[in-house]
Formats: C-alpha cells, sequence, structure tokens
C-alpha cells in the first residue's frame, strides 16, 4: 500500500499480541510447566526449584474424584446443549416471521445471554429455593410436589438445578445464530415448495434445515466450549456439592488452585480440561467439514 | 399472512418470551416487595401496586457498602473497555489492511481462547500478578479483564474494517494525508458503529467478571458488585429481598447496553467470530 511500510502493520499489531501472549501463551506455557512440577509454590521464579515429573498426572488420573468430574462435564455439557438447541431453534423460527413487536421482543428473547453468570446465579438460587421458591410453591400448588425439595441442596437434582440456569443463559445464542442462518435462506426456495404442495414438515426437513445445518453445528460447538469453560454458575450455587454431586473439571481445577493451593494438581486438571476441548474440537472440524464437501 | 395468523405469531411469542423473561421478572418484584410477601409459602405472582415499595433497596445501601463496589466495578469495566477497544482497533486495522502471518494466526488465537476456562487462566494470572505485586490492585483487575476481551474484539474490529473499501483510505492518501491520518481522519470515523459494538462488547464482559475479582483482590474496599452479591449468599439467612436489589442494580447498565449491542449482534455483522 502506499506509503505504508510493512513495520507499520505489526507496530499497530503490536499491543494485540502482547494482550493474545499475557492471556494465553503465557497461561498455556505456565500451567504446563506447573503441571510437572510437584508441590506447593507461589513464586514463578523459583518454578524450577521444584522436582520436575509426572507425578501431578499420576495423581489426577489415580483420582476416583477426577473420573467422577469428568462425568460431572460431560453430563453438564450434554444436559446443557440438548435443551438449549430445541429452545433456541424454536425461538429462532418464530423470530424469523414477521410480526408487529418483532424487534422488541426478539431483545427480550435474546437478552439471557448478556445477564453476568452472578445474576443468574441469584436469581436461580431464589426461584428454586426450598422453602421459599416460587417454583416449589407452583409445583405444590398444582400437587406434584409435597416437601420442600432444596433443589441445590440435594443430591439427586442439584445437577439438574445448575443445568437449568445454564440453559437459560446458553439458549440465545442459538437464537442468534440459527437467525442469522435462517434469514440467509431465499424466500423463494418456500415460494416454490408450496407450489409443488410440500407439507409444512417438508419444508423444514428439505429447505430450512440444510440451510441452518452448517451454522447449527458451529453454534452448537462454540456453545459446548462456553460450558466446558463456564464457572460462575455452578460455582456460586453449588460450589460443586452437594458431595461433588456438581463438581465439573472448571470449579474442581479452581477448589484445587484456590482452596487447597494445590496448583500442580489444578493445572493437570486444566491440561486435561483442554485435552477435552481439543478433541472436541478435532472431532467437529470432520463433521463441519462434511458440511461442505 | 392473514390478520389471525399474525396475531397468533405474537401470541406465541409473547408466551416464548413471558417463560424466559419470569427469571428476570421475579427478581425485579422481589426487589420492590416487602419481606412479608416475599417470605411467604405461597407467593403472588401479580401484586397489588399499593404494595410496591423500595424499602429493600434502601435496606441494601444502608446495610452493605454497594455504592463502593458499583464505583469498584464502574472503574474496572471503564479501564479495562478503554484499554481494550483501543488495542483492538489498532490490531483489527492492522489485520484487515496489512497482509501478515499473523492473519491466520488471529482465528486461531481466538479459537484456543475459546478453550481456556477462566478458572484456569486465573491461576497464571494470580501467579503473575503475586509475582509483580499487582494482587489486591485494582489496576490488575483493569489488566486482566481487558486482556480477555482483546481476541474477541480484534476480530470484530477486523471485520468492520474489512467492511470499509480500501480506495476510500487510498484517495485520502493520494490527496495528501499520511497512512495515520488517512485512519484517523477517514476510516475511524466510518469504523464508529464497529467502534460502539466493541466497546459494548468489552464492557458487558468486564461488569460480569466474578472469576477475575473474586480472586485477584482480597481487601472489601476493592470488591465488585459481582463479589459483593456473592457475600450476600454467605449469610445464615440470606436476604433475598436486599440481594435482589442489588442484583436489578447490577442488571440495569447491561439492560441497556444489551438494547444498544443487540441489532449490531443480529445484523450479522458478526459472523463468523460469533460471540460467546
Amino acid at each position: 500500500m502506499i506509503g505504508r511500510p510493512r513495520w507499520v502493520g505489526y507496530a499497530l499489531l503490536a499491543p494485540a499480541l502482547v494482550a493474545v501472549g499475557f492471556l494465553i501463551l503465557y497461561p498455556l506455557y505456565l500451567v504446563l510447566a506447573l503441571s510437572f512440577r510437584q508441590g506447593k509454590t507461589l513464586n514463578v521464579l523459583r518454578l524450577a526449584e521444584l522436582p520436575f515429573g509426572p507425578g501431578n498426572y499420576r495423581t489426577i488420573f489415580a483420582s476416583d474424584a477426577t473420573w467422577h468430574s469428568v462425568f460431572v462435564t460431560v453430563v453438564y455439557l450434554a444436559g446443557t446443549i440438548a435443551p438449549a438447541f430445541l429452545i433456541g431453534l424454536g425461538a429462532a423460527l418464530l423470530l424469523n416471521r414477521a410480526f408487529p413487536g418483532r424487534r422488541w421482543l426478539r431483545s427480550f428473547i435474546l437478552l439471557p445471554w448478556a445477564v453476568p453468570g452472578v445474576i443468574v446465579s441469584i436469581v436461580f438460587l431464589w426461584l428454586l429455593d426450598g422453602s421459599f421458591g416460587v417454583v416449589n410453591a407452583l409445583l405444590r400448588q398444582a400437587g406434584w410436589l409435597a416437601t420442600d425439595l432444596a433443589w441445590f441442596a440435594n443430591e439427586d437434582t442439584a445437577l439438574a438445578a445448575v443445568i437449568v440456569p445454564t440453559v437459560w443463559k446458553a439458549y440465545p445464542f442459538f437464537t442468534l445464530t440459527l437467525l442469522a442462518a435462517l434469514q440467509s435462506i431465499p424466500s423463494s426456495l418456500y415460494e416454490a415448495a408450496v407450489v409443488d404442495g410440500a407439507t409444512r414438515w417438508q419444508s423444514f426437513r428439505y429447505i430450512t434445515w440444510p440451510g441452518i445445518r452448517a451454522s447449527a453445528a458451529l453454534a452448537a460447538i462454540l456453545n459446548t466450549l462456553w460450558a466446558l469453560r463456564e464457572f460462575d454458575i455452578v460455582y456460586l450455587t453449588t460450589g460443586g456439592g452437594p458431595d461433588r454431586a456438581t463438581e465439573t473439571l472448571a470449579v474442581r481445577i479452581y477448589q484445587e488452585a484456590f482452596a487447597f493451593f494445590r496448583m500442580g494438581t489444578a493445572s493437570a486438571l486444566g491440561v486435561l480440561t483442554m485435552g477435552m476441548a481439543i478433541l472436541l474440537v478435532l472431532m467437529s472440524i470432520r463433521s463441519i467439514r462434511r458440511e461442505y464437501f | 399472512m392473514t390478520r389471525s395468523r399474525q396475531w397468533l405469531l405474537v401470541l406465541a411469542a409473547l408466551a416464548i418470551a413471558t417463560v424466559v423473561l419470569f427469571p428476570i421478572y421475579w427478581m425485579l418484584l422481589t426487589s420492590v416487595l416487602p419481606s412479608e410477601l416475599t417470605r411467604s409459602r405461597s407467593p403472588v405472582l401479580l401484586p397489588e401496586l399499593s404494595a410496591l415499595s423500595f424499602d429493600a433497596f434502601a435496606a441494601a445501601l444502608e446495610r452493605k457498602p454497594v455504592l463502593l463496589w458499583l464505583g469498584n466495578s464502574a472503574i474496572v469495566t471503564i479501564g479495562a473497555t478503554l484499554i481494550s477497544v483501543v488495542i483492538s482497533t489498532l490490531g483489527g486495522y492492522s489485520l484487515s489492511r496489512f497482509r501478515s502471518r499473523a492473519q491466520q494466526g488471529a482465528g486461531f488465537a481466538l479459537l484456543v481462547s475459546k478453550m481456556l476456562p477462566s478458572s484456569l487462566i486465573v491461576i497464571p494470572f494470580f501467579i503473575a500478578f503475586s509475582t509483580f505485586g499487582l494482587i489486591d490492585n485494582r489496576w490488575g483487575l483493569v489488566l486482566a479483564n481487558a486482556a480477555v476481551g482483546v481476541p474477541f474484539a480484534t476480530w470484530l474490529m477486523k471485520g468492520f474494517f474489512d467492511g470499509i473499501p480500501r480506495e476510500i483510505e487510498l484517495a485520502a492518501m493520494l490527496d495528501g494525508c499520511s497512512g495515520m491520518q488517512a485512519m484517523w481522519y477517514v476510516v475511524l470515523p466510518l469504523a464508529k458503529p464497529g467502534l460502539a459494538a466493541c466497546a459494548i462488547y468489552v464492557a458487558i464482559v468486564a461488569w460480569s467478571d466474578f472469576v477475575f475479582a473474586r480472586t485477584l483482590v482480597s481487601s472489601p474496599d476493592l470488591w465488585t458488585l459481582t463479589v459483593g452479591m456473592q457475600s450476600f449468599l454467605g449469610e445464615y439467612l440470606v436476604d433475598w429481598s436486599s440481594l435482589m436489589a442489588v442484583g436489578v442494580l447490577s442488571l440495569a447498565p447491561v439492560f441497556v447496553l444489551f438494547l444498544l449491542l443487540e441489532p449490531f449482534l443480529v445484523s450479522g455483522m458478526t459472523q463468523g467470530a460469533v460471540a460467546n
């Protein structure tokens, strides 16, 4: 380009590179390094003095708690993504139609995406409170519940209870991406289908679904990665309890690091979590490619 | 479409909105009802207007340093947003206009940033900040939140700059502008909507932060709203009315920002770099 040497481009990019280095490269390096150092230290300069070895990995892989956390995480991810996708798709199909007041309803239906995790947590703690929660009051009125069920404190219901607010925060992302995909489908296709006598289900199956499949896959991957990272909701509502019933990997990493100050095992668990994320991305890269080739 | 079909759609949309917004409605309602009505085993879904009062807000402000938390959250959010927007604008402009290896790397960096839980990132941050004396320091919190916003915001700005034709700055440069002048006087004014979207996105993320504020600062003087709200939960008898009042105060700015941001999100400008 006229008058602009290459170094200008790099100079403009430099602060962003520093930020990315600080946010991504440095944590990746330090987490990997810490995961191979046994013992406790908070001083990075003294990290090299700790014995080097795979001890932390041996500890976490030998521990039942780790595999339990992996299981809880997988249930949490699946339990979040499937309902969030269905609600998100339903809302997107609805918002794709023209009706008065659509602009405002769209804003309101998408709002939960922006609600901070802490607020989501306190609101659902209150809604699902055992004695005074409105959900229990409604269930009692309907005759479906006889006792004061404390959803977050009961071992059998806690995981379902943390999934509900997560779904609530996750579905708008599906609505957003699916709505964008729906709007890119030319309406002439639907008109042609009507002329050809297609039923509504056939229109959906052969026009709508192929048109949104690729976006749906991408959104599902990104939302699964988001749920894998999600920490605030579980930590604030149950803290991983009762008796580890909701202890996802993200929560366990934090507890190891900041409740027990075992940075080494926390880092090894972090590497395990990233391994799951990488596996997910690799698996889905193939499925996304299949959409195109 | 017939008129009755249209009304059916409106009704269906209203029904969905009612269900999904009920949690927010309930928070709002709890914050403006006296506790005799909220601490009830059969709460009223639609109370009379005469029952409404703002006592819970007064009680919250009196019992807890809510204004201090609000101020801390505001400082952290504004600081992180300013830093992040400047960095991302420069970086996004560079990625859009200069062909470099960083361009291929940028998408990859964004993807990797989506694989790191904040509860994991906070470990290296905690260690680094302890080493450099930034622990329990407001500016440390600002830096951490600014860094988190950069990858996505840079990608967003690149997208906006891509939409501004190069010919416009070339014309300015032929007329005697330097490269930087062309960016400052010609491109940036055109990118204003992008800057707004970028700033709002980063502000929402920073305002919502809990992990960093919980871990990187410890003095109650530096607590943000999110950490303050958590402190309610530790009490033996949770004061739900006051907690919901603080929640309402904390959600109000997010609500306004989101209404401003939402058209950008939907217009598909962020396609491919979808915010999550």
